[in-house]
């Protein structure tokens, strides 16, 4: 059978992502993920204040700093013992949510629904309808996502000052106090956004959404009434199982997630034993065992990224990152390859809603697996349960008008010592691993949600997500693969990716 | 019509982000009302989009028009001077981006990566950045200092980190209007960068009675100790608020100086230089001495209310 080889660059905010992929027929038989911008922060970091980083590492990425800034901290806060007070915890909590909010708004409706614009569909049923509500700055879904993802992170403005890129969490609580002002002002800017997303995303009550909680509740729910089918979950559930997309983009069966918020009623105990509102924990997919997370488990790989060899893999404690660019040597990548208990794993929406137990998206997964369709449902399911838990927190926020949002005094420095901060970012389980000498950073890794995801092979030469993914997909038009592009955006690599197709001098494009 | 092409490099898409929140005018207005046409943004494309590849071939063979090029994020240069720390299918981004400027219009910078450089020309700068005009305070980045787009104006600064949703879009609606943008000497628009952070600064009344804070969380000015760069710093943050709503220096944050070339500046960001009790930089212009005696007057002539930090910010 005829082989080739095509390649597919992706853009996206944390950098740049290219797929080369080797076809035989129509079916995809090799994958490998390449990231290929390298920007160095990790060295930019080694000698500075150790305060520093709250200010560099939100720019590691531009739509999840508030997550960046959060791990940051708590790592800081770790290596100086430092407490945090309840109402801190739930400020910084209400701004990883919006932030979180505004990322699935975007990542679903600007980003993967406007592929079923395609003109490949245009023979199919539900184009027009497709068009009428994802197409971009036309589309009603669209220009809703647009506007309410823009308003939702004014409530990390009203707390921190700027989206993106403000430093208002330092070691020992927030800059701000949750004054009366801030949290009218936070809830009238949710109330827009849940009547919005009742309305045009659910078609039906917030409530009822999330009472849905088996398979067959949210299949009868669907047909239940032209408001449910007509809504834009409706519309990406109908259309994306039309084409199959719940048959397809599995990849790895183990998930992984850090837990995520910190239970502000649990403010007592210092991370990592806090309790979480939404459970950690690593879900083995060859036995659906649930087991407790221990972050000595992970590792990271170099065999095949552009970085100086080491073998095996490394603990982040014992990380290195010194760049060695070898672009004509089997190495093809700036991304690590991280292992969990030195397995293949993914993180992201699904494995965080499969690890807490949401009822729904268990059920579905259990019915069908970790689809594409599912993954992207997943995270539109995070943003009800989102809303739902912003209110409450802002409502616990005006119940405690007095509670400290610094602890006083701060000890000015933080020691020399070693700590590691984990959250859970939009796209999973983000990492900063610290350690301080001489009153100064010595050495700062950070494993993104985005390097798991985008792994490529370890030592053992095993591929990582996303690689997995694509392996044994076919497509209908080898010069046109418009199904790699739903599967690699159901994983949200960050930004609408651009998608090309390179075949032997002759340049093909995949739309969008 | 004005066609935008609008290239990331060495970035975070944080400037992207910030775009996206722009309201004043927004993304869409400057498409619906303004005339521009989308041909290439990377989170939103119009039209059949991801035809990024062909469009730049047309672009560089004149056969499609480019009048405003944005470039988002720092000219990566490493390894090397090869610019293959941030390649475009087998070439340097680098190259790619001063072949389409030589087309274009207008160039603007959007963020101070493009601009100066930015935080990934931080010492000890890994990947050999520099902004498209200027290597952080020096003229000559990627382009000489001399360089002119077809339009006969140097690259367009909007600095910022990221810039300003609003200084982004306004400045865009000025070009598509055909509207005279008058850049200051580091070539920033006039307009955006006419203003320091601290001017509508929430906590003015405190810096005023030389009321500072010592400690983050506070209510008072953060200038004295906290490395507030309010003052030195030019940009519109507290003339036009951050997502409608607020600002750093208003939350409680310090200004980072983030417009600056020299961003991030090389020592404790929350911390101020001193000489003695006086900051080592202080508010543009001002003499020392003076300052000094203005400071313990304005002290003495304090309110109780200041004094003793009972006013909100």
């Amino acid at each position: 059978m005829a082989r080739r080889t095509i390649q597919i660059d992706l853009n996206r905010v944390e950098g740049d992502l290219d797929f080369q992929l080797e076809l035989e027929g129509n079916t995809v038989v090799d994958a490998r993920c390449i990231g290929s911008l390298y920007r160095g922060f990790e060295q930019i970091l080694v000698t500075r204040k150790p305060k520093d980083s709250l200010v560099i590492t939100p720019r590691i990425c531009g739509i999840c700093g508030t997550a960046q800034l959060n791990a940051a901290v708590l790592a800081l806060e770790q290596i100086g013992r430092i407490p945090v007070p309840p109402t801190a915890i739930r400020i910084r909590n209400l701004c990883l949510m919006a932030e979180t909010v505004q990322s699935d708004l975007r990542q679903s409706f600007l980003f993967f629904t406007a592929d079923f614009c395609h003109p490949k569909y245009s023979q199919r049923g539900f184009y027009e309808t497709a068009r009428a509500a994802f197409l971009p700055f036309k589309g009603s879904v669209h220009r809703g996502a647009l506007e309410h993802s823009r308003h939702i992170v004014e409530i990390i403005a009203l707390f921190g000052g700027q989206w993106p890129h403000s430093s208002y969490m330092l070691p020992g609580g927030v800059t701000a106090p949750a004054n009366s002002r801030h949290i009218i002002d936070s809830l009238s800017i949710l109330n827009k956004l849940t009547r919005w997303f009742e309305q045009d995303v659910i078609g039906t009550g917030l409530d009822n959404w999330l009472a849905l909680e088996t398979a067959d509740d949210f299949f009868s729910w669907l047909a239940a009434k032209d408001a449910h089918s007509d809504s834009a979950i409706g519309l990406f559930s109908l259309i994306g199982r039309d084409i199959g997309l719940h048959r397809l983009g599995f990849g790895t069966p183990h998930m992984l997630s850090y837990g995520a918020y910190d239970d502000p009623d649990d403010a007592e105990t210092p991370p990592p034993q806090r309790k979480h509102l939404f459970r950690a924990g690593f879900l083995d997919g060859d036995t659906g065992e649930l087991k407790p997370f221990e972050q000595a488990e992970i590792t990271e790989h170099v065999r095949y990224s552009w970085f100086q060899p080491y073998a095996g893999g490394r603990h982040p404690f014992q990380g290195q990152t010194i760049p060695d660019y070898q672009p004509h040597s089997d190495r093809y990548t700036w991304c690590k390859a991280p292992r969990y208990q030195n397995k293949v794993v993914q993180c992201g929406p699904l494995a965080d809603a499969l690890i807490d137990g949401e009822p729904l998206i268990r059920s579905l997964y259990q019915l069908e697996g970790g689809n594409a369709w599912l993954r992207q449902f997943a995270r539109l399911r995070r943003t009800a349960r989102l809303l739902q838990t912003m209110r409450t927190t802002l409502h616990q926020l005006a119940a405690h008008p007095d509670g400290p949002h610094m602890v006083s005094p701060v000890e000015k420095e933080i020691p020399d010592g070693e700590g590691f901060g984990l959250v859970t970012a939009a796209r999973g389980a983000l990492g900063h691993w610290v350690q301080i000498t001489d009153g100064a950073i010595s050495r700062y890794q950070v494993i993104t949600p985005t390097a798991w995801n985008a792994s490529p092979k370890d030592s053992e030469g095993r591929r990582g997500h996303w690689e997995s993914s694509l392996i044994g997909l076919t497509v209908d038009d080898p010069d046109d693969p418009v199904e790699i592009g739903h599967i690699i955006r159901s994983h949200d690599p960050c930004l609408v990716c651009t998608v090309h197709l390179l075949d032997t001098g002759k340049r093909l494009t995949v739309w969008p | 019509m004005a066609a935008l092409l609008w290239l990331q490099t060495g970035s975070c898409g944080g400037d992207t982000m910030s775009l996206l929140c722009a309201d004043s005018p927004s993304l869409e207005e400057l498409v619906d009302e303004y005339g521009i046409e989308m041909l290439w943004q990377p989170s939103l494309s119009l039209g059949p989009a991801g035809k990024l590849d062909a469009l730049v071939e047309a672009v560089i063979a004149g056969q499609q028009d480019l009048d405003i090029l944005c470039i988002e994020g720092s000219i990566i240069t490493g390894p090397n001077g090869s610019g293959m720390y941030d390649p475009y299918r087998g070439r340097s981004k680098m190259g790619l981006v001063r072949q389409l400027a030589e087309k274009a219009q207008y160039v603007v910078a959007m963020g101070t990566c493009a601009a100066y450089g930015g935080v990934h020309a931080a010492p000890p700068n890994p990947t050999d950045c520099l902004g498209l005009q200027f290597d952080k305070h020096s003229p000559g980045g990627l382009l000489p200092a001399g360089w002119r787009s077809r339009k006969g104006l140097p690259v367009i600064n909007l600095s910022g980190c990221p810039a300003h949703p609003n200084a982004m879009t306004k400045t865009l609606a000025m070009l598509a209007l055909g509207l005279a943008v008058e850049l200051d000497h580091l070539n920033r628009p006039k307009a955006f960068f006419n203003t320091t952070v601290h001017q509508g600064c929430t906590r003015n009344e405190y810096h005023e009675y030389d009321v500072e804070d010592a400690e983050f969380g506070g209510k008072a000015c953060m200038f004295f100790n906290l490395g507030c760069q309010g003052p030195v710093t030019m940009a519109v943050c507290n003339t036009e608020l951050w997502n409608g709503r607020s600002s750093k220096t208003r939350a409680g944050v310090p200004c980072f100086g983030c417009t600056s070339p020299d961003f991030p500046l090389d020592h404790d960001l929350f911390r101020t230089e001193k000489i003695g009790p006086i900051p080592l930089h202080l508010p543009l212009g001002v003499e020392r001495a003076n300052y000094m005696a203005y400071k313990s007057l304005a002290h003495e002539a304090a309110p109780e209310r200041v004094l003793n930090k009972t006013m909100d910010p």
